[in-house]
């Protein structure tokens, strides 16, 4: 059996989980759902000035998703010690890295996307193809959101303070994620332009690949005590 | 005196600490084939953490463990770790759990193993519920089962008896009566002198980190061993 | 480390009578220029401070020899010293030239920002663990993947905000000779200062670690 059966039984494993407790996974969007309504409450949508901040708020709205699945995520792991079971066996770290790291990035996906859907219709932007590229923009930054947090979602599952430690930590490793999917966003949606999106893709995909890495060969020391 | 043989698992000088915290300390331990072993101590002794240094949970800090397993190439695959925490996805059923790990340990014919297993604990009614849904006597059958998927040489079991009552204990030993006519090594942590010392064919206390006691079961006597323990921990204590 | 002390504080000397008294006043920006010198060194030692946080947990993962985790906790200590020092010496003197007190759209002052941020991060990581190879391995991490963070924050900062013309040029105007003896005297003062206070704390770790396995082997022996 290979890696990539390996990673699949892992994957599989936390779908069965989370489509069983829907709830979870309803509750994480609704409260980005929250979160926009707030935004809208706060920053009037009607307003020009509020249009060019559209695009920040979008992305800062996503990070708060973001945060609660990948601490979730390990809070499973902890119900029944589950995670000495994934220890114990001989399955290399690195894999179970993998299989973690995939697994949040699916569910992130799923509540992204969500997100982006009520952010164009609440900021009333037009649904047209642009928008497959934010999308784009989501998919490859919730690679690099995932990666970095499952590793540091791993590392405070066994601190009382987690919930509040995780942000702390993850935060300003992700910072600069955020520029260029701000201004790539900006460019589709206010200029409807898309030249400049080249550099922003290739810089979030490097920061993708440096961060599944480092999180890849790092996990071990994560888990292992 | 049966011939020498190279030990299962040999522990030298094992030391575990956490910072200045002394939880295994200076452990001088042999395990050979198809013994039963017995560990007990009071809380805070450090078995937990024996056991979970055993089971490569953690690493030592300094001392040496020599594995003698036949054929397995990595030593967690010879190893088989049951504690009081059930390591089962409540959401996932019977099968479900056992076929995950299966997997996971790469073991031939997943489904097949599984199905076994979950018939020999006597949890074929059970198959297709959520665990989370099962009784505390369930659960740990179904958590044996899964420690002894991959077919352990070793198999290690921390305090199982936690939360069951006397049927489900009973049953429990039982299980463990069979695997030790098997021929199954077992090192067993448990408050429950009685199991216990049924069960064992060695016997050792541990305090504060050390291993305080160790004997042959033939040689302690079922209806003094409290007051041996009482005196054992307290010696301990005093010793150093 | 005592042999360093007097080197350090002739250094010093030599840096303060060079940046508050040799240098010349800057033409343009007056007497509060004088604080360039002694942000500079901060600077630089932030981000020296920044790299031995990763090597030592780097070299910790590597050997799991505790000296290597005291030299990076240590350093992130002095480090997260000089960074407020870098921010807060770059307020006072971007205030009244500028008329700003940070500098958003430049790069420096924003990688500080999240250099100042990750030093905290690191802090409260380690105040969460209790002691142990959990909590050494824990930081190493963190050092490691926040030390990638740097650069790639820095790129980002300049590639995406700096298109607004940038607030800040670098020091000001030409430098003049006596500027630049000043500034590298404070350069390698600050330096050493950073060095020796390092090597301070990592032997006052040591003692603290020595002392709780003394206090360890008492209560045992109770």
């Amino acid at each position: 059996m290979n890696a990539i059966t390996l990673i699949w039984t892992l994957v599989a494993k936390d779908l069965k989980i989370e489509w069983r407790s829907r709830q979870a996974l309803l509750t994480t969007v609704f409260f980005a759902l929250l979160i926009l309504v707030v935004f809208n409450f706060a920053f009037d949508p009607g307003s020009p000035a509020t249009r060019e901040a559209a695009p920040g708020i979008l992305w800062v709205a996503l990070l708060f998703p973001g945060i609660i699945q990948v601490n979730r995520s390990f809070q499973i792991e902890m119900e029944e010690g589950t995670l000495y079971g994934l220890i114990l066996s001989p399955v290399d770290r690195g894999i179970l890295f993998l299989g973690k790291f995939l697994a949040n990035w699916l569910f992130l996906m799923v509540v992204d996307l969500v997100v982006l859907f009520l952010f164009l219709i609440f900021y009333n932007f037009s649904l047209s193809l642009q928008v497959l590229w934010i999308a784009l923009l989501v998919v490859l930054s919730g690679f690099g959101f995932a990666a970095v947090g499952t590793l540091f979602g791993a590392m405070v599952s066994n601190i009382r303070t987690r919930e509040v430690l995780l942000p702390i930590l993850l935060f300003p490793i992700i910072l600069p994620i955020i520029l260029p999917a701000v201004n790539a966003t900006q460019e589709v949606l206010l200029f409807q332009e898309i030249q400049s999106l080249n550099r922003s893709v290739g810089f979030l995909v490097c920061f993708d690949v440096i961060y599944v890495a480092a999180g890849f060969l790092l996990f071990d020391y994560v888990v292992s005590d | 005196m049966p011939p020498q043989s190279v030990p299962l698992l040999r522990l030298s000088k094992l030391t575990k600490k956490f910072g200045a915290i002394r939880a295994v300390w200076n452990v001088d331990l042999e395990i050979s084939r198809g013994d039963v072993l017995a560990i007990f101590g009071p809380n805070g002794a450090g078995k937990t953490t024996l056991l979970r240094v055993i089971a490569s949970l953690t690493q030592p800090t300094s001392g040496k463990m020599a594995f003698a397993f036949k054929g397995h190439n990595q030593r967690r695959d010879g190893v088989g770790y049951v504690s009081h925490l059930s390591l089962l996805y409540n959401e996932l059923t019977g099968i479900e759990n056992l076929l995950f790990y299966a997997r996971l340990y790469q073991i031939k014919d997943a489904q097949q193993r599984a199905g076994e297993m979950l018939t020999e604990m006597g949890l074929e009614e059970a198959r297709n519920q959520p665990t989370g849904e099962y009784s505390r006597g369930m659960k740990q059958r179904l958590t044996l089962a899964r420690a002894l998927l991959h077919e352990p040489q070793l198999l290690l079991l921390d305090e199982p008896y936690t939360g069951l009552d006397q049927h489900g204990s009973r049953l429990f030993t039982e299980v463990l009566r069979g695997l030790k006519q098997e021929g199954r090594t077992i090192l067993l942590v448990t408050h429950n002198l009685g199991e216990g010392l049924e069960l064992c064919n060695r016997v050792i206390i541990q305090n504060r980190g050390e291993v305080v006691f160790q004997a042959p079961r033939e040689h302690v006597d079922p209806s003094g061993f409290e007051r041996l323990y009482f005196q054992a921990v307290e010696e301990g204590g005093r010793r150093r | 480390m005592d042999w360093l002390l007097i080197p350090l504080y002739l250094l010093m000397v030599a840096a303060l009578y060079g940046a508050l008294l040799y240098a010349p006043t800057e033409s343009e920006m007056g007497e509060v220029q004088r604080i360039f010198y002694f942000h500079m060194g901060a600077a630089w030692n932030a981000f020296l401070a920044f790299f031995g946080v990763f090597l030592g947990g780097f070299l910790y993962l590597f050997t799991r020899k505790q000296s290597w985790d005291r030299l990076a906790a240590s350093c992130a200590e002095i480090g997260v010293v000089f960074t407020t020092i870098v921010l807060l010496s770059g307020s006072v003197w971007a205030r009244p030239i500028w008329n700003t007190w940070l500098a958003w759209g430049d790069p420096r002052v924003m990688t500080t920002m999240v250099l100042w941020l990750i030093y905290v991060a690191y802090f409260l990581l380690r105040s969460s663990l209790p002691e142990g190879e959990m909590k050494y391995k824990y930081c190493a991490v963190f050092g490691i993947i926040g030390f990638l963070d740097v650069p790639i924050v820095w790129v980002s900062i300049r590639w995406w905000r700096t298109i607004h013309p940038v607030v800040i040029t670098s020091s000001g105007a030409q430098l003049e000779p006596e500027m630049i003896h000043a500034l590298i005297v404070s350069v390698i003062a600050m330096t050493v200062l950073g060095v020796t206070l390092v090597m301070l704390r990592m032997a006052m770790r040591l003692n603290n670690s020595m002392a709780e396995e003394l206090v360890q082997e008492l209560v045992e022996r109770a």
